[in-house]
């Protein structure tokens, strides 16, 4: 009896999941999990600023260093995308 | 910082991307990533240097950034401000109440378009409704 329950359990569960991929649709559901894999980082307020070369938008591509903009003032590093 | 995307459309795409017209798929190559950090400029007239993270993501993997935060590095090189992520804790409005603590009460010395030109990357960045600290 216990054996049935579980199963229908596991059909009804089965079946619930099966509808929420089907209503989002496949790739929202890999793009939620993937979303889910955010990581905080291990700095925290006092830690020093990892220098970082990154490429800058002009027309040779030149290098931008994080190092080389901290001294004169504070820095505001604004990460993101177009998306 | 222009980091891998959020929301490229082989990914995890949303319906902002069509209503919006912002399609790209997930940038391979370094100069697919500049090339959205310019059609990005572009669009939206963006004053602020932008500078582009390398494929490695290693801007990214150390500061814990995407999809997308903002620090604050103080004049000796260290985290003063962390925010948390995006999209749901990216919250400006935080940095400016730092910057308005920072500097409250001084002047600008130089005129904002002046500060940009002169001060890439670095201070009182102009947040929503152009208002400088």
């Amino acid at each position: 009896m216990l054996r049935k329950i579980l199963i229908g359990v596991a059909i009804l569960a089965a079946a619930g999941v099966a509808a929420v991929v089907t209503m989002i649709g496949p790739r929202n559901v890999i793009g939620m999990l993937r979303y889910d894999t955010r990581k905080d980082g291990a700095l925290r307020p006092g830690s020093p600023a990892p220098d970082v070369a990154l490429t800058s938008l002009d027309e040779r591509g030149g290098v931008v260093r994080i190092a080389d903009r901290i001294g004169r003032r504070p820095l505001v590093l604004v990460f993101g995308s177009f998306t | 910082m222009y980091i891998r995307e959020a929301h490229p459309i082989d990914e995890w795409k949303m319906k902002d991307n069509d209503d919006q017209g912002i399609c790209y798929p997930q940038p391979k190559t370094l100069g697919q990533r500049v090339a959205i950090a310019r059609d990005f400029v572009q669009r939206f007239h963006y004053a602020i240097p932008l500078a582009v993270d390398r494929m490695d993501n290693r801007a990214d993997a150390l500061y814990g950034a995407w999809p997308e935060r903002i620090y604050v590095i103080d004049e000796g090189g260290r985290v003063v401000y962390k925010g948390k992520l995006g999209p749901f804790g990216f919250h400006p409005e935080e940095l400016e109440e730092w910057l308005a603590r920072r500097f409250g009460g001084e002047k600008t010395p130089i005129s904002r378009s002046a500060f940009l030109r002169n001060a890439p990357l670095a201070g009182a960045v102009p947040l929503a409704g152009g208002k400088t600290q």
